[in-house]
């Protein structure tokens, strides 16, 4: 009902706008009336909240992968930091450290009413200093030691994070093919396409080959433990599904080891080319090529190698998986996940939803049962959403799917399938969760279809089936579909019952694969708003993750953004297919 | 368990001089980890916060060499662990407590046999300040006395502000404000029992859910006090080196201090299975076990900033499930 108001409103109100353009200044003063402020004002402060809060996480969002110089500090004691400047700030130095300082800088510190600055330099090289992190006080810099080293290289690498140093030497097999930077840093653009290939390669007969052999490997062997657990161990129908998978299970291992020994010569051959770098502090470290992901000079970038490592950055973070515990990688199995979830919720919710807003509205009697009815879904939308999740992990998990567990998967016991926390149970709960968002929107719009055109169609003869099928379930559709998208928003930003239901740190096999069923509602899954948490919060690394937190942020609202914009763009056709219409 | 613990330091000091200063090595006697085949299906680990990263990370690598295997994770605290292995709901329970006795009981009443505890890896429970802190060190009863509220460690007041420990200038007059653990978490269990003498924290300490949470909340606030694994250090805090009495040696949070047993807050890292006594695992448990304390597993506990087990702990960790150690 209210929309149907305001959108009056609003197109009465729109030429009036218009005319008064002429002179905005004095029609602003005379329409000044208190009730105007105030209701503009809250617009102003709404927009103003909502704006710098969006901009806030889309700058620090987007800047994450931007790379940026490296800088060397030499300090007063010979120690040398290399690396990038992640952070300023201003402290106190406490006495002690003022009297180890030069004369010069004690001036400035003293000039600054005692405060002196510092930088955090993200060092990286972990496996070598132990650190990740290092703050540098302006003044322990040594006269001049502040420099940003030519050849100074960022690797990052599949393990251990990032590596910060200098490029000494590179080596095929035994053979030292480069050892100057320069030399050092052509070899390794020449050589890192074919070596990342071959990495690929390897990879992809892992997933795909391995993968498929292993899977049907243990196909086999639970058809034996199915039997065990049916006719027991010395039956004839036990020896006969033994003898009968030997043959096969022996084929299977054949190919295994034909596979593993190709994986093998690729890695061989992977393993020949290593490169040299020099850290900081002078200490040499081989690094196998293969074991990069991406590497820069990051001071000899011009501006289009930086857009390009910008892109390929991105590339990488929306279409890999995540590696060193979801610090560094990719997030593509908690897209898939977020969005796949969000849309079987949206698939379990609306028919149950708008089935009962329609018994609601148009079948039951008004009184006070339907009241009751009422007040307790709207009541189920005030009921915080951990207690969804309990009530998930509690019936779903552990009844139905302990239970489903029981009849279907004997064999895989006491390992649970349905028996713990997955996709399935998620959007279940979700869908109740979002239920009342449902309920409520398609009453609303059930209620703004016009009585005289129910009253039309039954004077037409129509049923009363026909009558909401044919007119008013088409008129309401826009505001069922204003219903959805609502509770999709609300579905796709809801982490507290995820976390009890299946939403996990870790599960890079996605619940959609090449084996039959194909969809495997049982996986557990990752969720961009669970990973949000973890990076905020539970990451070993925390300062490295704080800017994927805003990137993860801002990738979790585009999404919601994009499944929204869907929605409005259906609902923008729908109502356009029954211009004229109520709603 | 305690004497357990007590063996495997002693038996790790021998190695201490293994560990360079600074830069933790993995035992060199432990075996290089060689994937086998028919290795499928999936796995669930349930259990500790503090491990949960090292768990995501043997994931990672035990998925580089089984890509089709799938391993889930979670990581809300120790003491979901044991209910999560009694309800068959996880395969392994990281915890960075040993189970109560309570929690041993049940499992048996379910299974007929006690859980088998494999101790995985070396923790230290370091004490955070801020960066900016000068202070040098704390023995456990001043820890006691800025935590707790009935200070059974023995210091004679209680401990509220910076200058209470002697700290000068603006600390001085600072009020210190505690971060810590919620109750399910094992680190919380573990600082109590021995950092506290199992007294009650005070109530104005902030529960945090996450270790990490824990330092970032010290990182953000200069007047601040938090415990958490050592792993979880950044540069914006600092570890206070501890003593474990009042006016002895204190020892600051470094690996050889770990190793030697003096640092007062070392402790174990456990992995429980539910393992039948004189049965064989499964293979796709049995090798994620042999991948923990293969070369590469130990270097994911470096990885993650814990430090490795020698491999005459693996060894006995090993043979308590029935693996063949093979080095």
């Amino acid at each position: 009902m209210n929309d149907t108001q305001t959108s009056s409103d609003k197109q009465s109100s729109v030429p009036a706008t218009r005319r008064r353009i002429s002179s905005p200044a004095a029609s602003l003063i005379s329409r000044a009336e208190p009730a105007l402020w105030l209701t503009g004002g809250s617009m102003v402060l709404c927009m103003v909240m909502i704006i710098s809060l969006l901009s806030f996480v889309f700058y620090n969002g987007t800047k994450t992968f931007w790379p940026v110089p490296i800088v060397e500090a030499t300090l007063h004691d010979g120690t040398v930091h290399m690396g990038e400047v992640t952070r300023r700030g201003t402290f106190i130095p406490p006495a002690s450290r003022l009297d180890e300082m030069p004369e010069s800088f004690r001036k400035v510190v003293e000039d600054n009413d005692g405060e002196a600055s510092r930088k955090l330099i993200r060092t990286g090289n972990f496996r070598v200093s132990g650190e990740h992190f290092n703050w540098v006080a302006d003044f322990e810099v040594a006269e001049g030691g502040l420099k940003e080293p030519e050849w100074a290289v960022l690797l990052e690498r599949l393990t251990w994070g990032r590596f910060y140093g200098t490029p000494l030497k590179f080596q095929i097999g035994e053979e030292v093919v480069a050892d100057t930077p320069e030399a050092t840093w052509e070899q390794f653009k020449s050589h890192h396409g074919e070596v990342r290939e071959r990495r690929e390669r390897r990879r992809k007969l892992e997933k795909k080959g391995l993968g498929k052999l292993n899977h049907a490997m243990e196909k086999r062997r639970l058809a034996i433990r199915q039997t065990e657990l049916e006719f027991g161990k010395d039956s004839d129908e036990y020896r006969k599904v033994v003898e009968d998978n030997r043959q096969p299970l022996d084929t299977l291992s054949q190919k295994y080891d034909a596979l593993v020994k190709e994986i093998q010569a690729l890695d061989q051959e992977n393993a020949r080319f290593v490169m040299t770098m020099q850290t900081a502090s002078g200490q040499d470290v081989d690094i196998h090529v293969s074991e990069i992901v991406r590497a820069y000079p990051a001071n000899r970038l011009n501006a289009g190698n930086k857009v390009g490592i910008y892109i390929s950055r991105w590339i990488e973070y929306l279409t890999s998986e995540p590696r060193e515990a979801n610090s560094e990688g990719g997030v593509w199995p908690a897209i898939f996940g977020t969005v796949l979830m969000t849309l079987i919720m949206a698939l379990l919710v609306s028919p149950i939803g708008v089935l009962a807003a329609l018994y609601l509205r148009e079948y039951a009697k008004p009184g006070p049962i339907v009241t009751v009815v009422r007040i307790a879904i709207n009541n189920l939308a005030g009921v915080p959403s951990i207690v969804f999740g309990v009530f998930g992990l509690g019936f779903f998990c552990y009844i139905m799917g302990g239970t489903i567990d029981e009849i279907f998967f004997s064999e895989k016991l006491p390992s649970p399938t349905f028996g713990t926390g997955g996709i399935l149970w998620a959007a279940l709960t979700l869908a109740l969760l979002t239920l009342p968002v449902v309920i409520v929107a398609t009453e609303e719009a059930l209620a703004a279809v016009p009585n005289s055109m129910r009253e039309g169609s039954y004077a037409c003869g129509a049923s009363k089936w026909q009558t909401i099928k044919r007119i008013v379930i088409p008129r309401a559709m826009p505001g069922v579909m204003t219903g959805m998208i609502l509770s999709m928003a609300r579905g796709a930003g809801e982490v507290a019952p995820l976390m009890l239901v299946g939403a996990v740190k870790l599960a890079p096999e996605l619940p959609f694969d090449s084996y039959a069923p194909f969809l495997h509602l049982e996986r557990s899954f990752m969720h961009l708003g669970f990973h949000i948490y973890d990076l905020g919060f539970q990451s070993q690394n925390s300062e490295a993750a704080k800017p994927m937190v805003y990137t993860t942020t801002f990738l979790l609202i585009l999404i919601i953004f994009l499944l929204n914009l869907t929605g409005v763009g259906i609902r923008a056709k729908l109502k356009k297919r029954f211009k004229g219409s109520a709603v | 368990m305690n004497l357990n613990k007590i063996k495997i330091l002693t038996m790790v000091s021998s190695l201490a001089a293994v560990v360079s200063y600074g830069q933790v090595q993995v035992d060199p006697n432990l075996p290089d980890y060689k994937p086998t085949q028919g290795v499928s299906g999936s796995l669930k680990s349930i259990g500790s916060d503090t491990m949960n990263n090292m768990m995501t990370l043997w994931a990672e690598g035990f998925l580089a060499m089984y890509p089709n295997v799938q391993i889930e994770i979670e990581g809300k605290g120790s003491s979901t662990a044991p209910p999560a292995l009694i309800a068959g709901t996880s395969q392994f329970g990281p915890m960075s407590r040993e189970m109560k006795s309570k929690e041993i009981d049940e499992f048996e009443k379910v299974n007929g046999y006690k859980p088998t505890p494999l101790a995985t890896s070396i923790d230290m429970l370091a004490v955070y300040v801020h960066k900016d802190n000068p202070i040098a060190g704390m023995s456990l009863p001043q820890v006691d006395a800025i935590f707790s509220k009935n200070r059974k460690g023995g210091f004679a007041s209680d401990i509220t502000t910076w200058g209470d420990l002697g700290l000068e200038g603006e600390f001085a007059k600072a009020p210190i404000s505690l971060y810590g653990r919620n109750a399910a978490s094992g680190t919380y269990g573990y600082f109590k029992k021995v950092a506290m003498f199992k007294g009650d924290f005070k109530s104005s300490v902030k529960e945090q859910p996450g270790s990490s949470s824990v330092v970032q909340g010290v990182a953000s606030d200069k007047f601040g006090i938090g415990y958490s694994g050592i792993g979880y250090k950044t540069a914006d805090v600092n570890a206070v080196p501890l003593g474990a009495r009042e006016g002895g040696k204190i020892i600051s949070a470094t690996p050889e201090n770990a190793y030697t047993g003096e640092y007062p807050l070392a402790r174990m890292l456990f992995m429980y299975v539910n393992h039948k006594p004189n049965s064989e695992l499964d293979p796709l448990r049995r090798e994620f076990i042999k991948y923990v304390f293969s070369k590469q597993g130990q270097e994911d506990v470096v990885k993650d900033g814990y430090f490795p087990v020698p491999a005459a702990v693996a060894r006995e960790a090993l043979k308590s499930v029935n693996i063949e150690p093979g080095f």
